[in-house]
């Protein structure tokens, strides 16, 4: 554990924000490294079949991106205990060499004993992609924090 | 016929387990452009939502499933959850189980929840892992 994770932690401290750029070619990778072929992540054809604006990033994409900035903040993706997350807009990918950005940020939710919850948004074009987003980590020892001082 | 709402309770499984490779943890990192050294090297944990990869060897079964008529490509995820009792590892050999709680059928549309239980060598429970899928009866005119 950094100790630096711990100290000074109370509800509402951000995390470090992130940045991650959503091309076909990473669409592409992550169908193969993730095995979901569902072509409306690769296809113009199928994906306006299923009445998409066009070819949408994988919505376990978005979600395992996002939760980069729990896990490049406790160092350990072991402590994560539970994550979940609503997927309320379709990333739309166009096929071109720029992609579409989409940003993350986290802050702390509720602090309970070791146990810290941490509240993710996902913006793309100003839209939030990702809805109710929370990860929640164990930091293996008591957090101190205001909330609980006397 | 296609998927009702008398469908809740079904299951699916493999027979086989799935086997976990420091190879496949580092190439899903690399997808998700992750450079957590904790995915690399000779006893890598995976990324936490490597449990969906897991979890979709249970998911395919279910999609595939002749009396549910479902197609793949009209099938789009609405949320997911994942409780995780303690990290995927490679060397695990995982056997995921899924399991249709909830149909819910509406107008052009149907919301599949399911759970799939992920477990290791001896039903160690790993990870649990909820997820809701809006399948589109119909192509798109």
């Amino acid at each position: 554990m950094k100790a630096t994770v711990v100290d000074g932690l109370e509800i509402g401290t951000n995390l470090p924000p992130l940045t991650v750029r959503f091309t076909r070619e990473r669409l592409a990778r992550y169908a193969g490294a993730s095995t979901d072929f569902n072509p409306i992540h690769y296809s113009e054809y199928f994906a306006t079949q299923a009445g998409l604006p066009g070819v949408i990033a994988h919505g376990m994409l978005t979600m395992g991106a996002a939760l980069r900035v729990v896990t490049n903040w406790v160092g350990d993706p072991g402590r994560v205990t539970s994550y979940s997350a609503r997927f309320t807009r379709p990333v739309v990918v166009p096929d071109d060499a720029v992609g579409i950005e989409v940003e993350f940020s986290g802050s702390v939710f509720a602090i309970e004993g070791s146990l810290v919850t941490v509240s993710i948004e996902a913006i793309s074009q100003g839209q939030k992609v990702l809805g109710a987003a929370r990860a929640e980590v164990d930091l293996g020892v008591r957090v101190p924090h205001r909330d609980h001082e006397v | 016929m296609a998927i009702t709402e008398a469908h809740a309770g079904r299951r699916y499984s493999l027979g086989d387990p799935y086997h976990v490779s420091a190879a496949k943890i580092a190439e899903f990192a690399t997808a998700l452009g992750d450079d957590n050294p904790r995915y690399r090297g000779e006893s890598p944990v995976a990324p936490p939502t490597f449990a969906a990869v897991i979890s979709a060897q249970a998911w395919n079964q279910m999609f595939a499933d002749p009396e549910l008529e479902l197609s793949l490509e009209r099938i789009v995820h609405g949320d997911q959850r994942f409780t995780f009792f303690r990290p995927l590892r490679a060397g695990d050999a995982l056997i995921a189980t899924a399991t249709i709680d909830r149909v819910r059928i509406r107008a052009g549309s149907e919301l599949i929840s399911a759970t799939v239980e992920i477990a290791g060598r001896d039903a160690e429970p790993i990870c649990t892992a909820q997820a809701t899928f809006y399948h589109a009866r119909e192509a798109a005119a």
